[in-house]
């Protein structure tokens, strides 16, 4: 090849060249044109997307108060340590090193669900409430944890500890549960940026009104992660306030009555259904629950023998004992049987008719002659055997059913039990079992199957102090500072005789009155009031069988009921309690209402 | 001085350096634009072009002879740099690419680029009314000693880049097509080999070409970002320094390698269009230069020095947007970095003083 024919080919092998990078130009050209022309849209959202994030700023929980303003729940500012949403994977290995280096225990709920997590943005939060001397130890040592950082978040503070714990409830950190039920009523929006939610009490019966409504910060980040600068803000709106009909005063005063005592105590405003005071014990604090409970405490909360989770007040079941009676004469007189002046003679014992079977009064050689007046006022069993076998089941049950019995009062708190009115269908349908004529007549005198709730016990005592009263029992008395009207109840409409009520009102007066099963109650008294002891038997005697209370264990001991309200005429308050296992009605549950009366009337 | 700047004047080609200083000035404006807080960067970029523009001038009044004579002088200087990185190369990331001077490193893989078309525009001009297969042969042979070197570091962008600009020049001297129609073939029946040798990013980078999504936070992740930089462009930008994948640091390595889709991003398809017509001038006016030079080293060197800083843009651009896997390769005349942007200038130097000789190397 010489230089001329050298000189041809190299001029063609170059214009085959540039012919050759031009086309590659023209490929790059191409997929430019594809990025930035076709796609533009897709790569400027994701351009977007990728530096402009929304932060949900978690909405303050509306404070709950008592009807006087005295904070139950209060919202205080603390240190959270949160974790990088994309570091899930290596959240044990974390968990032990907190806890190995620097002693910070984190909560030990599921926080990896996807659905749950969800909820925050970038970071969730795994350890509430650090002391000062953890969030030294841990910014001296942030180093080794680059997947945590300190932020501040509002958390639930409960200022009063125990106290009051079954009304305000308390609330944790939003589990599977939570969420399927946020996603089924579309509150996935209110809950954005939240960790925690109403488990119980006030905090989840008016968790839509606490919870608030989320913020929003716009912000623009950078690819690692720091904020640039923000865009735009929308505060979060706080939930509302809300005033609860207690009193916290009296509801002090309740609780330190009951000591150490197991039980429930319920104090209501005969004229509105107000709930003035509200007693579960043993109880719990509620601030367990904000921090991520340990086992143990939560195994020790829900002990077999205390189960101090238990509501006793709306879902503790017990059997009324002679509190049932006042209701069962009311029943009888309503019926027009064993109206005064009809009496009988109590020998302390009541021989079942067409039977050889023998039922005992509680007193020894009985209480001579007894009409109705007096059968509530001595508590007598015998009197009551009979009516209760004149009257019958459907009769009675009727009754009781029209005062509340063996359904829910619809109070505004979650978890209510309904009892028990037993009947002859129920029984069949339960046990397959006949009914027995000694069922009818152990009924009368609140054994037998009966099971009522304090809060129906205290309802129940409240229509018969204001046979008007057609409100059911409430916890809520203002949202925001606004009265709440409460919707009258239909099926409390009363219709009984003036006649027949005071008669039963005579005999419940005269309990505290010398002669009555608590007459030493009524001993230093400015007021009358009209009550009822109780005294529910945990196990059935055998025949002839004395009661010994020395000689039992304290799980077996009867159970002591109280029904009362005071004044006499006009009544302020309607109480009842039971002390569980403990004894004598009178005696053990009358003195803690009695203190109660004494600093509501006489204050 | 008049005198010399008339001189100076006389010996550079106006219309390629015009097309030059313009492609400089959108390197400065993008990167001035995303380092408006550090001005370091850009003073330093300035001192870069400034020492390339230097050499240049050198290289302009140089008789390119000595270039020719000292060839082959150059080529194994450069293998013995290349030989020296094997042992005692600055490693990182795995690879041994760079020679540490004191306080200047030196990536001898860089100076290739030059001294290979070289030392292969040196033996066809040796051999110019001679040119025969052997000679084609002995080339590709010489080719393969660096190529093969550099792919050890390992370097396999620069490899091939050196490659094709070594090959480039075997199809400009007239190898005959059925010889590149059968090593074509070769090529690609023995593709699966160099699949085997390659390391395992390489392999991943290749692979996660070919769908950079489905793994947007690994390896797919500097694509991802690029290509989103480059398409919310659209049509006009976001404007100058207004790019906010650059600004707020989503795209990786926006200074060096990615200077390309950080003006994407500000300067849209009609800054694209724009910078792309003036890459054909480029490759244009330096293919006309060749096509009127008299003499085989000035023709093959010329062209050859052209194509390797146009495969370099090409390459880079093709990277950007995803046509092809990330291999590290700067832009030239654009990206930040000192060796880059001397070799780009010495290139267009050495054509320049090709041209103002072009007739003293002949016979």
């Amino acid at each position: 090849m010489d230089n001329y024919r050298f000189k041809y080919i190299f001029k063609k092998r170059l214009l085959i060249l540039f012919g050759l990078l031009t086309f590659l130009l023209f490929i790059l050209l191409s997929k430019i044109f594809y990025l930035q022309i076709i796609q533009y849209d897709r790569f400027n959202a994701l351009s977007k997307s990728n530096s402009i994030k929304v932060i949900p700023i978690p909405p303050k929980r509306g404070l709950i108060l008592d009807r006087n303003n005295v904070i139950l729940a209060d919202n205080k500012l603390v240190h959270s340590l949160e974790i990088d949403r994309a570091s899930f994977s290596g959240l044990a290995e974390i968990k032990d090193r907190l806890k190995n280096k620097l002693n910070i225990e984190i909560d030990t709920f599921d926080i990896t669900n996807k659905r749950i997590s969800y909820l925050y943005e970038n970071t969730v939060p795994i350890a509430f409430s650090l002391t000062n001397k953890q969030i030294a130890s841990f910014v001296a040592h942030q180093y080794l944890f680059p997947e945590l950082t300190l932020k501040e978040r509002f958390i639930r503070d409960y200022p009063n500890g125990k106290s009051s714990a079954h009304i305000i409830g308390y609330i944790n950190r939003i589990n599977e549960k939570d969420m399927d039920f946020i996603k089924k009523q579309n509150l996935t929006g209110q809950y954005l940026g939240s960790s925690h939610i109403g488990k119980s009490g006030t905090e989840k019966f008016y968790e839509n009104l606490i919870q608030g409504t989320p913020g929003f910060k716009e912000i623009e980040v950078d690819a690692r992660q720091n904020v640039i600068r923000t865009l735009g803000e929308r505060k979060p709106v706080p939930g509302k306030d809300i005033n609860l009909t207690i009193d916290y005063r009296l509801q002090k005063i309740a609780e330190n009555a009951f000591g150490e005592k197991k039980g429930a105590l319920i104090a209501i405003d005969p004229e509105n259904a107000e709930v003035l005071a509200y007693v579960s014990q043993p109880t719990f604090n509620p601030s367990l629950f904000t921090n991520g409970i340990s086992h143990e405490a939560w195994a020790d909360l829900n002990e077999k023998s205390s189960k101090a989770m238990l509501d006793r007040v709306t879902a503790g079941l017990y059997p009324p004992g002679s509190t049932l009676k006042p209701f069962v004469a009311l029943a009888a007189l309503n019926n027009n049987i064993r109206k005064p002046p009809f009496s009988i003679f109590d020998s302390g014992r009541f021989k079942m008719p067409n039977s050889s079977k023998v039922f005992r009064d509680w007193k020894r050689g009985g209480h001579g002659t007894v009409d109705i007046i007096k059968a509530i006022t001595v508590s007598c069993d015998t009197f009551f055997y009979g009516l209760g076998l004149e009257l019958g089941i459907p009769k009675l049950n009727k009754v009781l059913n029209d005062f509340g019995f063996g359904r829910k009062t619809m109070i505004d708190i979650n978890g209510e039990k309904s009892g028990l009115i037993a009947s002859k269908e129920w029984k069949k349908k339960r046990f397959n079992q006949r009914w027995y004529a000694g069922e009818t007549a152990i009924t009368a005198i609140g054994q037998g199957f009966t099971l009522v709730t304090p809060l129906q016990l205290a309802n129940a005592t409240a229509k018969l102090a204001n046979p008007t009263l057609s409100i059911k029992p409430h916890l809520i008395l203002n949202i925001d500072g606004i009265k709440q009207d409460q919707e009258k109840d239909e099926w409390g409409k009363q219709s009984y005789k003036d006649e027949d009520l005071k008669w039963v009102k005579e005999g419940m007066v005269n309990v505290t009155k010398k002669g009555g099963t608590a007459a030493f109650l009524g001993k230093k008294s400015n007021y009358q009031m009209a009550s009822k002891t109780g005294t529910a038997q945990l196990f059935g005697l055998k025949k002839d069988e004395e009661y010994n209370e020395d000689i039992l264990p304290d799980s077996l001991k009867d159970h002591a009921l109280f029904i009362t309200y005071a004044p006499a005429i006009n009544p302020k308050i309607v109480i009842a309690v039971i002390v569980e296992n403990g004894g004598h009605g009178g005696s053990v549950a009358g003195p803690i209402a009695k203190e109660i009366l004494d600093a509501y009337l006489e204050k | 001085m008049l005198k010399i700047l008339q001189q100076y004047k006389k010996r550079i080609d106006v219309p390629l350096l015009a097309v030059i200083f313009f492609i400089l000035s959108f390197g400065l404006i993008t990167l001035s634009g995303s380092n408006l807080d550090s001005p370091n960067i850009i003073i330093n970029q300035i001192t870069n072009i400034f020492v390339g523009l230097l050499i240049f001038s050198i290289l302009i009044f140089t008789n390119p002879r000595i270039l020719f004579v000292y060839a082959p002088i150059l080529f194994l200087l450069c293998l013995l740099l290349l030989v020296l990185v094997h042992f005692f190369g600055v490693e990182s990331n795995g690879a041994k690419r760079w020679l540490a001077f004191g306080a200047i490193n030196l990536q001898p893989s860089e100076l290739l680029k030059v001294t290979l078309p070289l030392m292969i525009a040196w033996l066809y001009q040796n051999n110019q009314n001679n040119i025969s297969l052997g000679i084609h042969f002995l080339a590709v042979f010489i080719i393969f000693i660096p190529v093969y070197l550099v792919f050890l570091q390992p370097d396999l962008g620069t490899s091939i880049m050196i490659a094709l600009s070594g090959l480039l020049i075997i199809f400009l001297a007239g190898i005959p097509w059925r010889l590149i129609l059968t090593s074509t073939v070769i090529t690609i029946i023995s593709s699966p080999i160099i699949w085997m040798n390659l390391h395992a990013y390489q392999k991943n980078r290749v692979l996660n070409m070919l769908d950079p999504f489905t793994d947007p936070l690994g390896t797919g992740y500097h694509t991802i970002q690029s290509m989103i930089a480059i398409g919310s462009g659209g049509g006009f930008g976001k404007g100058w320094a207004e790019g906010s994948q650059t600004n707020l640091q989503f795209l990786p390595e926006a200074n060096t390698d990615f200077i390309f889709a950080v003006y994407s991003e500000e300067f849209g398809f009609f800054g694209i269009a724009i910078i792309f017509i003036l890459y054909l001038l480029f490759i244009y006016r330096i293919f006309i230069l060749a096509n009127h030079m008299q003499d085989t080293f000035s023709k093959l060197l010329t062209a050859s020095l052209g194509v390797s800083i146009f495969s370099a843009i090409f390459v880079n651009i093709a990277m950007i947007s995803g046509l092809v896997p990330i291999v590290g390769l700067p832009l030239p005349f654009m990206s930040y970095g000192g060796t880059s942007m001397v070799v780009s200038l010495a290139s267009i130097g050495i054509i320049m003083s090709l041209n103002n000789h072009k007739t003293l190397i002949a016979n």
